[in-house]
């Protein structure tokens, strides 16, 4: 991690200094343990805090859309897929984005860390090759860091990035393909199960619009939540149905858009199981479709192409 | 305790239809109960949350004057839900009525002063009130005179057309009115309000000025008041910022600390000279 | 006074029978204040709520009334919430941030009825917070982990007992009547000591923040510090002190509800104009908005810092936006004092 973030910096003071880009957005070191926090360096001083980590959680693709600037971004290969992903949907353009890209093994989730702490807090973290060190007063544990990574993580088979200018450290090991077991687990339950599972997760919603504002693929001038005339959907978040059908009709609009990175579930203050649903959709992509989102440049999104043999099978019903 | 919330209901009597392209509708208002009358005092410059029940409410100015028993008037612009709702009302329709709210126009001040109103555009709807309040028979002497400069893009779109025919014709009141170019038919003066009270040049001599309208027509105004002397002291305005509860809780029409919908909406330039420019 | 913790659920039970008791309530993750049908549901030890204490007297969602309209008029309903209430296990910093909405709900000229009237119903019992967290900064902004403001008492948690301290009438009637004993010399030596060790670690230096924001509307610092804002609510909604809402009618022809939903300064339709004009046109202009409204129009309108330093947003911003962070960069930047 160490030889990364030296790496980071040179690269983002190279680019900065030679004047090829007006902007690196990358990652500083946050404020709480083993947490990065998305940081904005104009100058080589600046860059000198950009930094790399277990903590760099975020998808800086939701810092890159309708800049005007010149920019280069530190990006991991969930960052990457929603990038590529809106190149495609001319969001981004590729001559003004500068990709240095990370090979990333996954991100820690303090949800978990502080799950496994059950009440305690850790003030330090530390990382040790395949384990960390979670610190807090009065003790010390080390725990194997799979353990602590953010299901989005251990789900991802895209940790290099699939498209770069640079590429700081190696390429990992590729690993193999998603059995979506947790989404067919899902799947396999009765119809109620499902509903009364849903309807527990989402009363836990408050409607910040975390999840939403998260989401490098959700920017809609006006979200469908917000408009008035006419009013889609109650605002209320007391109205659990309410809360589904916002969630419903956002993973509905990510179709073939969605790279499963897990910005969504890690914004949610509340904690609701938002990749359930995601994943859900980025499963079905997959099968009918056998489309997968920002893997390459050359594929066209899921849902802007068709042939004339298109089998539709979800709207003919043999 | 007073509920603020509970909106008081009246009846839609008048549904009409005030401007030429159709944007402006002036809704009369009657009280169902002489009690209700009497509860729902107020002066030229303060607004009410107008409710279609079943799509919500929006704050309104009240066109109407406290001198006018018995009803209350808003000319309303179609640009949301409730205003939409209420354009498209028929007559006899109950709606709910929320306030007095906010201040008003320093009419106590004004007493023994000349006023200039400048109006543009359909903002003239608290300054009717305002021009109606003084020119009323019982009041009209504690004032001295009183001149009106009024303006829109074309004389269809001119609010209270009757009105200012018989203003044009009263002693009591110096009416000017201007379209933005020249139109067939149309008499009175052309040219933007700027320039149009540069012309008139009302004195500033024991005067104060009060002016409501687009933004940039307050912009452009503001110059020519201070060149014809107004102080920030006797420059008047009222603001309109998003809101919602009007009684300072609900956080969003604010400018810097002040609520526009309990502090305000009548500022004076002194006053808005002290706030940032969030409006 | 002392009660020993094996009989706070026999305490709370009995005042279950005569109020509505909310207490933390363990949620998987985290804790939540929820309305208790017995005093063994109450997790005590479990710091901090997730959403603050406002939410009793301030619900996320609330009807204001009922209407029902008809040719002749109009008939509404307003129940107020008159229900006697105690909160149970309330820390110091959300029940002072009660008192600094009280300035809200009360205001120079109006009164709300719904919030009043549940703060009027309602004994706040408090826990001090022996270990607090190191995204607690009370201190920095005049509380306290021990602070009684907003409290009728205070329990302080010395191991196997909480010993009390009576802050309010309120306060004694209901500790009189629980029968709590007197609590011993030592007793109270160990709630000293608990509260002489409860150090807040986080210091926060505030001391010139207002005099730059009085100054600093204009200043360039605003473009850099909301940057990395996503213009979420999740730190709106999670704050003691945020108050803003909207005001929503919930129908079907004439039969309906009007109905009060948080909302939040940090979305662009708060302030935007039926006209299109948005006098807070970006990020930067609602990140201002929120960090001004707390640390000076508050401070303008009523003498107080509206931050309580609980930690929430800190703890749960997507983006570790640190508010302790921001206030000392805009404490440390060159104000424009000519602007």
């Amino acid at each position: 991690m160490q030889k990364l973030t030296a790496q980071i910096k040179d690269a983002a003071k190279k680019l900065l200094e030679e004047k090829k880009v007006d902007l690196v957005i990358g990652f500083a070191e946050g404020s709480l343990p083993l947490r990065g926090t998305p940081f904005f360096a104009r100058t080589s001083e600046e860059a000198d805090k950009l930094t790399w980590s277990r903590g760099c959680e975020n998808n800086l693709a939701n810092y890159l859309r309708k800049r005007e600037d010149k920019v280069a971004v530190v990006a991991k290969g969930c960052d990457v897929r929603s990038i590529v992903a809106l190149i495609k949907e001319n969001q981004i353009n590729r001559d003004n984005l500068y990709i240095i890209g990370v090979p990333c093994n996954g991100m820690i989730d303090r949800k978990k860390v502080n799950a496994m702490l059950g009440g305690r807090e850790v003030l330090a973290m530390e990382e040790n090759g395949d384990t960390v060190v979670l610190k807090g007063k009065d003790f010390s544990e080390t725990v194997n860091i799979t353990d602590l990574l953010h299901s989005s993580c251990q789900d991802c088979r895209y940790g290099n990035p699939v498209v770069y200018d640079e590429l700081m450290g190696e390429l990992l090991p590729e690993k193999g393909e998603d059995d979506f077991a947790d989404v067919k687990e899902f799947a396999a339950k009765s119809a109620a199960e499902r509903r009364a599972y849903l309807a527990k997760e989402f009363s836990k919603c408050i409607r910040c619009y975390a999840c939403r504002n998260a989401c490098p693929m959700c920017y809609c001038e006006e979200c469908f939540v917000d408009c008035s005339q006419p009013e889609w959907i109650g605002k209320s978040a007391a109205n659990t149905e309410d809360n589904i059908l916002f969630q419903v009709v956002r993973v509905f609009h990510s179709a073939g858009r969605c790279a499963d990175c897990g910005a969504c579930e890690r914004a949610c203050p509340m904690g609701i199981n938002l990749r359930l649903l995601t994943r859900k959709m980025v499963n079905d992509v997959k099968e009918l479709f056998n489309a997968e989102t920002g893997v390459n440049m050359d594929d066209k999104a899921a849902l802007a192409t068709f042939t004339a043999n298109d089998p539709e099978p979800f709207l003919v019903k043999e | 305790m007073k509920n603020p919330y509970l909106p008081l209901p009246m009846k839609l009597v008048k549904n009409f239809t005030e401007t030429e392209d159709k944007l402006i509708h002036t809704f009369t208002l009657q009280y169902l109960n002489e009690e209700d009358e009497k509860s729902f005092s107020y002066m030229p410059g303060q607004f009410a949350e107008l409710c279609v029940f079943g799509k919500g409410e929006a704050p309104f100015g009240i066109a109407s004057s406290p001198t006018e028993p018995g009803f209350l008037k808003f000319s309303v612009a179609k640009v949301g839900v409730v205003s939409t709702a209420l354009h498209l009302m028929e007559e006899g329709t109950i709606v709910g009525v929320r306030g007095p709210l906010g201040n008003y126009y320093p009419v106590e001040e004004f007493k023994g002063k000349n006023v200039v109103i400048i109006g543009g555009g359909f903002a003239f709807t608290t300054l009717r009130s305002l021009a109606t309040y003084m020119l009323h028979p019982e009041r009209r002497g504690d004032y001295g005179d009183i001149t009106v400069i009024y303006g829109a893009r074309n004389p269809g779109l001119l609010l209270y057309k009757e009105e200012l025919a018989a203003w044009e014709q009263s002693p009591d009141i110096n009416l000017v009115t201007t379209i933005d170019r020249p139109v067939d038919g149309w008499n009175g003066r052309v040219g933007f309000i700027p320039a149009v009270t540069e012309e008139v040049a009302p004195s500033a001599e024991n005067a104060y000025a009060i002016i409501c309208g687009p933004p940039v027509m307050i912009k452009f105004t503001m110059p020519v008041l201070e060149k014809l002397g107004f102080t920030p002291k006797t420059t008047i305005m009222s603001l309109e910022n998003r809101m919602k509860c009007g009684i300072g809780m609900c956080g969003r029409c604010n400018v810097g600390g002040k609520y526009v919908c309990k502090d305000g909406p009548v500022f004076t330039r002194a006053q808005l000279n002290q706030l940032p420019n969030e409006y | 006074m002392i009660v020993s913790k094996k009989d706070i659920p026999n305490f709370l039970d009995k005042l279950i029978s005569e109020y509505q008791v909310f207490a933390p309530v363990k949620e998987e993750t985290y804790t939540l204040f929820k309305q208790i049908c017995s005093g063994a549901d109450a997790a005590l030890d479990a710091g901090n709520t997730k959403l603050p204490a406002k939410e009793i007297f301030f619900p996320q969602s609330e009807k204001l009334f009922s209407y029902n309209v008809s040719e002749e008029g109009a008939r509404l309903e307003a129940p107020v919430d008159d229900q006697k209430k105690v909160i149970f296990g309330v820390r110091p910093c959300d029940a002072k941030s009660l008192t600094l909405l009280d300035n809200v709900f009360n205001n120079d000229k109006y009164q709300d009825p719904y919030y009043l009237t549940r703060r009027n119903n309602t004994i706040m019992i408090g826990i001090g917070c022996n270990s607090p967290a190191s995204t607690c900064f009370c201190t920095s902004v005049n509380g306290g982990p021990f602070d009684t403001k907003g409290l009728d008492l205070l329990l302080v948690d010395t191991g196997d007992a909480y010993v009390v301290e009576v802050v309010s009438d309120k306060g004694r009637e209901i500790a009189e009547k629980a029968g709590f004993a007197a609590a011993a010399d030592a007793n109270k030596d160990a709630a000293a000591k608990v509260k002489q060790d409860a150090v807040v670690t986080c210091q926060v230096n505030i001391d010139g923040l207002k005099a730059k924001l009085d100054v600093n509307f204009y200043d360039s610092i605003w473009e850099k510090i909301h940057e990395k804002c996503l213009g979420c609510g999740a730190c709106t909604y999670l704050c003691p002190t945020c108050h803003c809402f909207d005001i929503v009618d919930e129908a079907t022809d004439c039969n309906g509800c009007r109905v009060r939903n948080w909302d939040s300064c940090a979305f662009p339709l708060f302030t935007l104009h039926g006209s299109g004009h948005n006098p807070r046109t970006s990020n930067k202009e609602r990140y201002r908005n929120r960090i001004m409204h707390k640390f000076k129009y508050f401070v303008d309108n009523f003498n107080e810092i509206a931050c309580v330093g609980c930690g929430r947003c800190i703890k749960n911003c997507p983006v570790n936006m640190d508010i302790r962070v921001v206030l000392e960069d805009i404490r440390g930047s060159e104000a424009r004092l000519d602007s």
